[in-house]
């Protein structure tokens, strides 16, 4: 292509009371040479606009720099179509932040103005990826409540589904539900599973696999490659994405032995006591008598850190209606609930005032001791947190401990993915499949494979069926996205992707082990093969490459490194440093735009570049720098750690390793390591943004003038 | 032998209080709005908002959770169920609509039916008090005090009239109180069926 560059600068919101704009544009008709540059007073305003679109039909321009406001802002305005465009921040991060008609101001609008144009010179139009045999059919794996319920919905969408059922019937643990609570939580209703499973058989888009399992899932988003075993044979299909919805299990009682269960036959499961009452009466398991006196121990190794961590959320409900079938069977029998703090989250709450109303007896404490007489009835003592008394509960018949849900993924692979990284969805610490669960709570580490349902999170059933819909809103999105060679997420709408120079490729395997995606296999030579279908686009394998043949259109090693070699230093006469902060665009990059909309004044002394993640910073580009006389690099990005913001899960993390190695480059160097510096920074800290700054400034200000100024 | 498993080894019946219903039922029977309790969620907000909550043995929340526990001498010799003034900011502010109020002072009535004199001051005064209104159908209030001084025996009587004697004078001259008696209202006696039909309806609290 061709490039026709043009230039428009904005001179509104106090940019032209700030800034020279005839040096400005000299910067670009001179230096980059552009045909056209122009100025407006309000570029956004109908006449800047119009003028723009013209210059495009009629002037044959094709590559455009909006000089003016943040990107964040007005994009849908400054929206040309399918021209390069790059936008120059010389609002938010210059003309309100820096003194009016300083000379540092200026130097800093030239030399964003100078990066932005660089930028420009490197990018080529991106050309979508098109992958090959794109299937729309969307792969539920579990045939339970969620499962079903995403199945129907994707189907009613039109989407093809395969439901696959690891048991010979649909409906998951429903199967051993004696009555349902759902809205309006106001009585016990039945389950109605017949129902469910004949609204799925009768869905003509739904092809029902039971006792069947996934041997194999290869491939990616719109190209996976299912290999579904049943009855000994197996079958491949492709399809276009993955719903993972395989459930829970209760917590394992038999570590609750201080709770009294293996060791006393009276001890039983909310699991048990609702197959109990699903067969019929309640009774003692010791000698088949009816349940008179029945105790519920609520959070059985819930909330403790020695068991399950976390609340379940649904054994609060459970209870109170176990709790209504044994008073259903004798209303004058004895119900006590023995709990930490009851969780009836929304409307049902309201069941918990009915069991209150039918004299449920609630006691706040934790149990001290569980003991047995001959005849096999209980007694338990408690400390009661509400009356600060030890109390004692006598004559019990049955005590019903209300165990936790764990997800099936803590252990069973069920899609046994054919990826690099492993045949399952990494998990978090309780062994929920995890991504950034603040920011993006139904992906997963996968793309193109969602969670629905008790394996994403513990919930009940009403709450299931509405994260399966949304489940199966995720797979229709990601499916259309990749037929058009989009980005599914976060970077939706992203139509470029990573492109790999093979013949320089050193197979030093840093990209497949890095992506934290798992989207780039290996063959038997380690040579890596890129899944781009299950690419976000982040570029971890960009930053990774110490070769740097990973690149992609509009964002590339070389373009960054150019533009960080167009910035001009002055000599170290002139006493003014150069700082480049590379800042995340995710969460450091809006931060910095509140703090200039706050109109923070910040050090005129730095040179922002923009990144996709921290994760993609190359550490060619910090050597670049400090060789060129740039006398400090900082990087800017989201939390790591356990409880990390990053949108790309690893990204930050992986930038702090690299900076970590980075002495020994600039021990070649002769630098002090200082130079380099890595903060993490959430969205709202606007406010602590322009003090780390300026305490890296002061710090580099400290330092000795970097010596390779001027080489 | 029993088997007993647990962090603390507690003995059966030994350590705590059994845990019993049938004070929480006969309270549910007997006492006015008794069994709205039963919807306590023991938030606290009662006692947070309670004005005399300082003075109280118990917080109204606690009382609730002694009668649920079956803990009856506690919650009928309890000070607090004599002590509730009727400021109605726990009624308010209720989450579980417990009329409070009305619980404390029907647990009073029948802490009294029951032979419990927790604050027998308080239980005379009250007593006078109603004498009054369901006689006058208003408040006269020497009378009311002469009632109340005389209800400790003639000697203590004499004694707290002469102990309170220049307040007396003092209501005279300022004019809140008369020295005649004072009259009844119109048609009294249309006001007390009123009340004997509210006591009848009543679990045998006084409004």
């Amino acid at each position: 292509m061709d490039k026709k560059l043009g230039v428009y600068i904005c001179t509104g919101c106090g940019i032209g009371e700030s800034l020279d704009i005839d040096a400005l544009k000299k910067v670009a008709s001179k230096e980059f040479k552009a045909p056209v540059c122009k100025t407006h007073s309000w570029l956004c305003g109908t006449e800047g606009v119009e003028m723009i679109k013209a210059d495009v039909a009629g002037d044959g321009v094709n590559t455009l720099s909006i000089v003016a406001c943040s990107p964040r802002v007005k994009y849908d305005v400054f929206d040309f179509g399918p021209v390069l465009m790059d936008r120059v921040n010389i609002r938010e991060q210059v003309a309100w932040v820096l003194p009016a008609g300083d000379e540092d101001t200026q130097m800093m609008a030239e030399d964003n103005m100078r990066m932005g144009l660089v930028k420009l010179n490197k990018s080529t139009p991106p050309e979508p990826y098109q992958a090959e045999n794109l299937s729309k059919t969307v792969l539920v794996v579990g045939g339970g409540f969620a499962g079903m319920n995403a199945a129907v919905g994707a189907a009613q969408a039109g989407y093809p589904v395969l439901l696959v059922e690891k048991e010979a019937n649909l409906g998951g643990f429903m199967n051993k539900m004696n009555k349902r609570i759902r809205p309006p939580y106001k009585e016990l209703k039945p389950v109605d599973l017949e129902d469910q499973i004949k609204k799925v058989e009768a869905e003509p888009n739904i092809k029902i696999f039971t006792s069947a399992q996934i041997e194999k899932i290869a491939g990616g988003p719109g190209v996976f490659d299912v290999t579904i075993s049943q009855n000994g044979s197996s079958t491949t299909e492709r399809v276009g994405s993955v719903i993972q919805a395989t459930g829970w299990k209760p917590y394992d009682a038999n570590k609750l032995e201080h709770l009294g269960y293996g060791k006393f036959p009276n001890v039983i499961t909310n699991v048990q006591m609702e197959e109990m009452a699903k067969n019929g009466k309640i009774t003692r398991p010791s000698d088949g008598k009816e349940a008179k006196n029945v105790l519920f121990i609520q959070c059985a190794g819930s909330r403790d850190e020695n068991h399950l961590a976390y609340c379940s959320s649904v054994c609060c409900l459970v209870s109170l209606k176990q709790a209504t079938y044994v008073k259903e069977q004798d209303p004058e029998a004895a119900v006590y609930i023995l709990y930490k703090d009851i969780r009836t989250p929304h409307q049902s709450e309201d069941f918990y005032r009915k069991v209150q109303k039918d004299g449920g007896i609630f006691i706040r404490g934790e149990l001290n001791a569980i003991s047995e007489d001959g005849n096999k009835n209980l007694s338990v003592e408690a400390s009661d947190a509400l009356l600060n008394e030890t109390i004692q509960l006598e004559e019990l018949d049955l005590v019903v401990l209300a165990v936790g849900m764990v997800p099936t993924s803590i252990d069973e692979t069920a899609l046994n993915l054919d990826y690099r990284q492993g045949p399952g969805l990494p998990v978090n610490k309780y062994g929920f499949p995890d991504s950034n669960f603040i920011c993006f709570p139904y992906e997963t580490q996968r793309t193109g494979i969602y969670t629905a349902g008790c394996v994403r999170s513990p919930m009940e059933t009403a709450i299931c069926a509405e994260d399966a819909t949304g489940a199966a809103l995720k797979t229709i999105q990601c499916i259309e996205s990749t037929a058009i060679g989009s980005s599914t997420f976060p970077r939706s709408g992203d139509m470029t992707y990573p492109e790999f120079m093979m013949s320089r490729c050193t197979q030093c395997k840093r990209c497949t082990e890095e992506c934290p995606f798992g989207a780039i296999n290996e063959d038997e030579k380690a040579n890596p093969l890129p899944n781009l279908t299950r690419c976000r686009r982040c570029g971890t394998c960009m930053g990774a490459c110490p070769e740097r043949i990973i690149s992609f259109k509009n964002y590339s090693v070389d373009m960054i490194g150019s533009m960080i070699k167009g910035i001009e230093v002055p000599d170290a006469d002139d006493e003014k440093p150069r700082v480049i902060a590379l800042i995340c665009e995710n969460d450091a990059y809006p931060a910095l735009d509140m703090a200039g909309i706050n109109r923070i004044p910040i050090d005129p002394f730095y040179r922002f570049i923009s990144v996709r993640c921290l994760g993609s910073v190359n550490l060619v580009w910090i050597a670049d720098a400090l060789a060129k006389g740039i006398d400090g690099v900082i990087l800017l990005g989201c939390r790591k750690g356990d409880d990390y913001q990053c949108h790309f899960i690893k990204g930050s993390e992986l930038a702090n390793t690299r900076m970590e190695k980075i002495s020994e480059t600039l021990g070649r160097l002769a630098l002090e390591p200082e130079r380099v510096r890595v903060e993490e920074i959430s969205i709202n800290d606007y406010d602590r943004l322009p003090v780390i700054l300026n305490d890296f400034m002061a710090r580099i200000k400290e330092l000795e003038p970097n010596p390779y100024k001027g080489f | 032998m029993d088997q007993v498993v647990g962090p603390k080894y507690g003995s059966r019946g030994g350590a705590g209080k059994a845990y019993n219903q049938s004070f929480a039922r006969e309270v549910y029977r007997n006492v006015d709005s008794g069994e709205e309790i039963k919807m306590c969620m023991q938030c606290g907000v009662c006692a947070a908002s309670c004005p005399l909550k300082e003075k109280m043995d118990f917080s109204p929340r606690k009382i609730f959770t002694l009668i649920r526990a079956g803990q009856r001498e506690k919650v009928l010799s309890s000070q607090a169920i004599m002590l509730c003034t009727s400021c109605y900011s726990c009624k308010v502010r209720c989450p579980r609509k417990v009329p409070v109020v009305d619980v404390m002072h029907g647990l009073a009535h029948y802490a009294l039916r029951q032979g419990y004199k927790p604050r027998a001051e308080t239980a005379l005064f009250g007593q006078k008090f109603w004498g009054n209104i369901y006689r006058l159908g208003r408040i006269d209030e020497k009378d009311v005090a002469l009632r109340y001084f005389l209800g400790h025996g003639l000697g203590q009587g004499i004694k707290l009239m002469m102990e309170n004697k220049n307040m007396g004078i003092g209501m005279l001259w300022y004019k809140r109180m008369k020295i005649l008696p004072e009259r009844p209202i119109k048609n009294v006696k249309s006001l007390r069926k009123m009340l004997d039909k509210a006591k009848a309806m009543g679990k045998g609290g006084a409004v």
